[in-house]
């Protein structure tokens, strides 16, 4: 292979208000190879290559494309370079059908108008070229995410890209069609020598696919080998670098006397929003005084499952009892009267409302209790200042006072503020999700330890998560969640996170739950 | 932190005034009017004299409750531009059942009159609401509808089946028991005593917004409605509510038209009164302290700008101009300051990266 | 009850058409700032300004060309400023819309009484104003109900028609139409194509604008004949119900610019017979409403449709 450098990355930063994104990040990319890009949430890896494609301009540093400086930093100036960019979240115009989303920026033309039969044409040949089965005619809106990819992935093809940039592309495929993109990844990269750079957290397809790997850690890229030199196990060190960092935590075994359980699902069903069904038939008992981790990949049905039991979305079919009752037909301050807080996943669309100060974040719940207003209805501000003191000091939520927006804070304040408020509530069953996306490692330590506290306090915990380091430092016991059903139930002990992998992907094991 | 952003807010809007005023006084002065002199003229007239005076009180009230109307929706996360049209129902509720109750004593009278012009108010408010809140149709442009529809349909009334039988009058409703109409406080001005039951509801709107415990879960809602079902707080329901409320406030300003001045429906009960109150509730970014304020300060502007029309012969739209361009200033700030800030920031950022390499 | 006959003739459709053309120039740029996702309830505004420039326009230059460019000129600039604002500031678009129709309102009665020292409505001092001359075709005469109809309308009623035609090309069937929908549905993609939506958004606004100032003209120039205080009335949000009854469509917004001056006309008619036009003016407003929940429910019902 020919080891030609085609992008050069020298000393780039980028500083967003409040986030250093990329820190004096230098690497050169080699023409013909795969390359992947890894990281955890929020390493920078989005932001390096949203860079590379001028939707970003760095605060500083220069970038090269085949040995030219990059100017002016637009998408135009990236296109012209032969820069092409599938991003995590489609470009994609729903109402234009296929052709009309491939050919959008450089339509065909006969005489001024658009012409509808070359733009068939040429998406035509391209799904012919490059094997991508796709139909030119059909509306981007009625079609799969997966097609939905190779329509953008076409898309760069089209402009002639020879460098494809793709950001987190399995993260929405299923194994099937994650092992179809990367069979197409081979051939254009062997067939038409293209330059493949494949951002990603999944350290399997990091091993099956790439040619050499970069590592970014907080904003740094902080190693860069021969895929053939390393192995899983070190990328993973190398991505989080944390397991020296997290120290042990205090785990005992709760006085739970009741044997109740606090959540039982039975044959749950619920649709998403677009109205497909998302959660198909879910089982699960949750007991006082555990930890039950949810583990699966994005999109199966764990943030519709979650809504469910909280109150915020209805459900079709089957039941959720929580603490005797059940919460059909119930809204979320319903569910929450029954003994439960909600650590959503989305703090910023969901757990806070970030025009507001930190004062009013803390507060939301309990302005009705008598301590906080006279008869329910005259707040009385001395005594909710004076409680949104307190709690933001026992809770160390950090860089500012407490008339702070919200909006302003990090993530990992932010997600204090949340964690703060629902914990207080002194509820006896918590559901969580996500509680340390995007979260420094000193407040994931302090998040991790306080769901411990409340654990060994004798709470039920419902955890879903995307890390699976996360669901086994704190869980007792691990379900598999996989397109809206459970498919196995593990202890941490007794199962290594390379197999657990399997049953997230589909594999089956008869569930004893 | 609270208080800076405040007090930045202060210092633009004193800009902001200050501007379009030197922009006013330009016009005047390229018009040919002296603008020093249309300016004296202008205070003069708002405050000068007792009979001024209390006429300021008496526009500012009125642009006090429909600012406030509009900023106890917009609480909640409502626009609600359909003011007007809630106006002229409340109005024309008002001065039917008025007219009915010819007779009975005004202490029972008057207050099912106030009743009634709420109701109208509140209820067709509740429409643009509920579609709002139960299918996610745009407010801003069913209440402008809304506002047409209703303000032709009193037309219709003031013109066919309810006009009136009395000589004179060429559209409007019967008049109602003159016992029932508020007393002037200020004679031959249009200070009424509908002025100190307007305070009371503008201190039940501050309360409401600002020290209740319902004003807070309605803050909530309007800055993030998912947040606030998520924690509970019966989002819909407060949203809705809060629509009726700022049309029911409507309803009792067109009301106190009717019986501060009229005495019956009469098509021209307001001239865009509600969008006048709802440029005031912008400019203070629905702050009702604020509103109270600057209701005041504008109603002093009209009431002046008349006066000068009067005398100096300056057409008294320039005040409209002034205060069209408070707005666009305040408007444009937003984004500026927003830039500016981004670029500091940015600015910061990359000296701070320079020294971190150099160090 | 009078002859139907004197409701119902060949004048009703004249009128409609008469009554229509404003609304159908100012909802083709209303339309446009539609599709690239700007809610611009200004343009009640900026037609109101159009209609006082080119009254301007015509008397200061006697010509009624110059008061077309007037208004043409104008409304390049109230487009560029709504832009910027909305664009550049990122200011409220509703707030700015709000703004931009009391500034006209304002602007334009101070300016009427300082340039002309006139008020309420404008004389031309010299007697006539130089208005848009009528268009007729002596063919066209001897189709029978047609000819009478379609002949000695103002030139603006067939540019508004070609319009109609050259917005639904522009939009539909070239690129840069695709590049403004694009720029309204899903802004970042059209971005990644290399392609700016704020561009678009400009385009769109500059249109809306110099579309609405035309709308004005017509309504001044080629319907009434003279610029009153207020003349717009409320034109502009019929002209915004038509868009969303439309779809964002110009022949379909053109259809229900039609069905709007037709109520709008026959009202005016039924008032000779003692029937209020109060009443028939309520229609094109509550049409609206329930047009929207219509769209809304439709929507609604194809997702559930969806799901099963």
């Amino acid at each position: 292979m020919a080891s030609e450098t085609i992008v050069s990355f020298q000393h780039v930063s980028m500083q967003f208000p409040g986030v250093l994104a990329n820190h004096d990040v230098s690497l050169d990319i080699r023409k013909g190879e795969v390359f992947a890009l890894v990281g955890e949430n929020g390493a920078g890896k989005s932001t390096l290559m949203n860079i590379l494609y001028g939707m970003n301009t760095p605060t500083s540093g220069k970038v090269f494309i085949k040995d030219q400086e990059m100017k002016s930093f637009s998408p135009s100036e990236a296109i012209s370079r032969g820069v092409g960019m599938v991003h995590q979240h489609f470009m994609l115009v729903p109402s234009f059908t296929v052709a009309q989303n491939i050919v959008l920026g450089r339509e065909p033309k006969k005489s001024a108008l658009y012409d509808f039969r070359k733009a068939k044409a040429i998406t035509e040949n391209l799904v012919e070229e490059y094997g991508l089965q796709v139909n030119a005619m059909d509306k981007v809106a009625d079609i799969s995410v997966g097609l939905q990819q190779r329509v953008e992935i076409l898309k760069t093809l089209h402009r002639g890209a020879d460098i494809l940039i793709l950001d987190e592309p399995t993260a929405v495929l299923t194994p099937q069609e994650t092992e179809e993109l990367f069979s197409v990844i081979r051939r254009i990269v062997q067939e038409k020598q293209m330059t493949i750079i494949i951002i990603t957290h999944k350290l399997y397809e990091v091993m099956a696919i790439s040619d050499r790997v970069g590592v970014m850690r907080g904003g740094k890229l902080v190693a860069v080998e021969n895929t053939a030199d390393v192995n899983e196990r070190i990328l993973a060190s190398m991505m989080v670098g944390r397991d020296v960092l997290l120290g042990q935590l205090d785990r005992n075994d709760p006085d739970v006397t009741d044997n109740e359980p606090a959540i039982v699902i039975d044959d749950l069903h619920v649709a998403d929003t677009r109205g497909l069904p998302a959660v198909r038939g879910l089982n699960l008992t949750l007991h006082r005084g555990e930890i039950l981790g949810i583990a699966g990949i994005e999109g199966n049905g764990q943030s519709e499952l979650i809504e469910a039991i909280t109150g915020m979305r209805g459900y079709t079919k089957g039941s959720v009892t929580i603490n005797g009752k059940s919460i059909a037909g119930m809204n979320a301050g319903q569910v929450r009267a029954l003994g439960v807080a909600h650590v959503p996943e989305d703090r910023l669309a969901t757990g806070v409302s970030p025009a507001a100060d930190v004062t009013d974040n803390l507060i939301v719940g309990k302005e009705k209790l008598p301590r906080f207003s006279l008869f329910k209805t005259h707040l009385k501000k001395r005594a909710i200042r004076q409680y949104a003191r307190e709690i933001s000091e026992k809770f160390d939520i950090r860089g500012a006072g407490i008339d702070t927006t919200v909006g302003s804070l990090s993530g990992g304040n932010m997600q204090k503020v949340v964690v703060a408020r629902e914990f207080s509530f002194e509820t006896p069953v918590l559901v969580i999700s996500q509680p340390t996306r995007g979260v420094d490692i000193g407040a994931m330590e302090a998040i991790h330890q306080l769901i411990m506290d409340k654990r060994n306090a004798g709470c039920a915990i419902l955890l879903v998560s995307a890390d699976l380091d996360e669901l086994y430092r704190l869980s007792d016991r691990l379900l598999t969640i996989y397109e809206g059903r459970i498919t196995g139930e593990f202890t941490p002990e007794t199962i290594a996170k390379t197999e657990i992998s399997y049953y997230m992907t589909g594999g089956q094991k008869e569930a004893e739950a | 932190m609270k208080n800076k952003n405040n007090l930045s807010y202060l210092l633009s809007l004193f800009i902001a005034v200050s501007a379009a005023f030197i922009l006013g006084g330009v016009i005047m002065a390229v018009s040919g009017h002296d603008p020093i002199e249309g300016y004296t003229l202008m205070f003069q007239g708002a405050l000068g004299t007792q009979r001024a005076s209390a006429n300021t009180l008496a526009k500012a009230a009125t642009l006090c409750l429909t600012g406030l109307a509009t900023a106890i929706a917009a609480h909640a996360g409502i626009f609600n531009v359909g003011g007007e049209g809630q106006l002229y129902l409340g109005a024309m509720a008002s001065a039917i059942v008025g007219a009915r109750l010819t007779g009975v004593s005004p202490w029972i009278a008057v207050p099912l009159c106030l009743l009634a012009a709420m109701l109208a108010g509140g209820l067709y408010a509740w429409i643009p609401g509920m579609l709002k809140v139960k299918m996610k149709v745009n407010e801003v442009i069913t209440t402008i509808m809304l506002n047409s529809a209703a303000i032709y349909f009193c037309s219709f009334l003031a013109n066919g089946p309810l006009k009136t039988a009395e000589k004179g009058v060429s559209a409007g409703t019967d008049s109602i028991d003159p016992a029932f109409m508020f007393d002037r406080i200020v004679r031959r001005s249009s200070l009424t005593e509908s002025i100190f039951l307007a305070a009371v509801f503008a201190l039940f709107v501050w309360y409401l917004m600002k020290k209740s415990s319902t004003g807070f879960q309605m803050k909530l809602t309007g800055q993030n409605e998912r947040f606030a079902k998520y924690s509970g707080i019966k989002a819909g329901r407060l949203a809705l509510w809060s629509m009726v409320a700022s049309g029911a406030i409507c309803g009792l300003v067109g009301m106190f038209e009717i019986f501060g001045l009229h005495g019956r429906f009469i098509e021209s009960v307001s001239s865009e009164f509600y969008f006048d109150g709802m440029l005031v509730a912008m400019i203070m970014r629905y702050n009702p302290v604020g509103i109270i304020l600057m209701s005041l300060f504008f109603g002093a502007m009209e009431i002046g700008g008349a006066a000068m029309e009067l005398n100096a012969n300056i057409p008294s739209s320039l005040i409209v101009i002034i205060q069209s361009i408070i707005i666009f200033f305040m408007a444009a700030e937003q984004g500026i300051t927003a830039a500016i800030k981004a670029r500091r920031a940015n600015r910061k950022a990359a000296r701070e990266l320079q020294k971190g390499d150099a160090a | 009850m009078s002859d139907l006959s004197t409701i119902f003739n060949i004048g009703l459709l004249q009128n409609t058409l008469r009554t229509a053309t404003p609304v159908v120039l100012a909802a083709l740029g209303c339309l446009m700032t539609d599709h690239v996702g700007m809610t611009n309830i200004g343009v009640e505004g900026m037609m109101l300004i159009g209609a006082f420039s080119a009254v301007m326009g015509s008397w200061v230059c006697g010509s009624w060309v110059m008061g077309l460019v007037f208004a043409l000129a104008i409304g390049l600039l109230l487009g560029l400023f709504y832009g910027v604002f909305v664009i550049k500031f990122k200011s409220d678009e509703f707030i700015i819309g709000v703004a931009l129709n009391t500034f006209a309102a304002g602007a334009t009665t101070f300016l009427l009484r300082t340039l002309t020292g006139q008020s309420g409505t404008f004389h031309a001092p010299e007697g006539n104003l130089s208005t848009l001359p009528r268009l007729s075709a002596d063919w066209l005469n001897k189709i029978p109900v047609l000819g009478e109809l379609l002949n000695n309308n103002t030139l603006l009623v067939y540019v508004s028609w070609i319009f109609v035609f050259l917005c639904w090309l522009m939009i539909y069937r070239m690129p840069v139409g695709f590049w403004l929908r694009a720029s309204g549905e899903h802004p970042e993609s059209l971005r990644s194509a290399g392609r700016s939506p704020e561009k678009m958004q400009y385009l769109a606004s500059l249109l809306c604008g110099m579309l609405s100032a035309l709308a004005g003209a017509h309504l001044a120039l080629g319907y009434l004949s003279t610029f009153s205080e207020n003349m717009s009335n409320s034109r502009g949000y019929i002209a915004f119900a038509c868009v969303i009854f439309g779809r964002a469509n110009p022949p379909k917004v053109f259809l229900a610019a039609l069905l709007f001056g037709f109520i709008d006309a026959l009202g005016m008619r039924l008032q000779s017979v003692g029937i209020s036009s109060a009443l028939t003016s309520i229609f094109p407003y509550i049409g609206t409403v329930l047009m929207m929940v219509l769209v809304v429910w439709r929507t609604e019902r194809r997702k559930k449709k969806l799901a099963q």
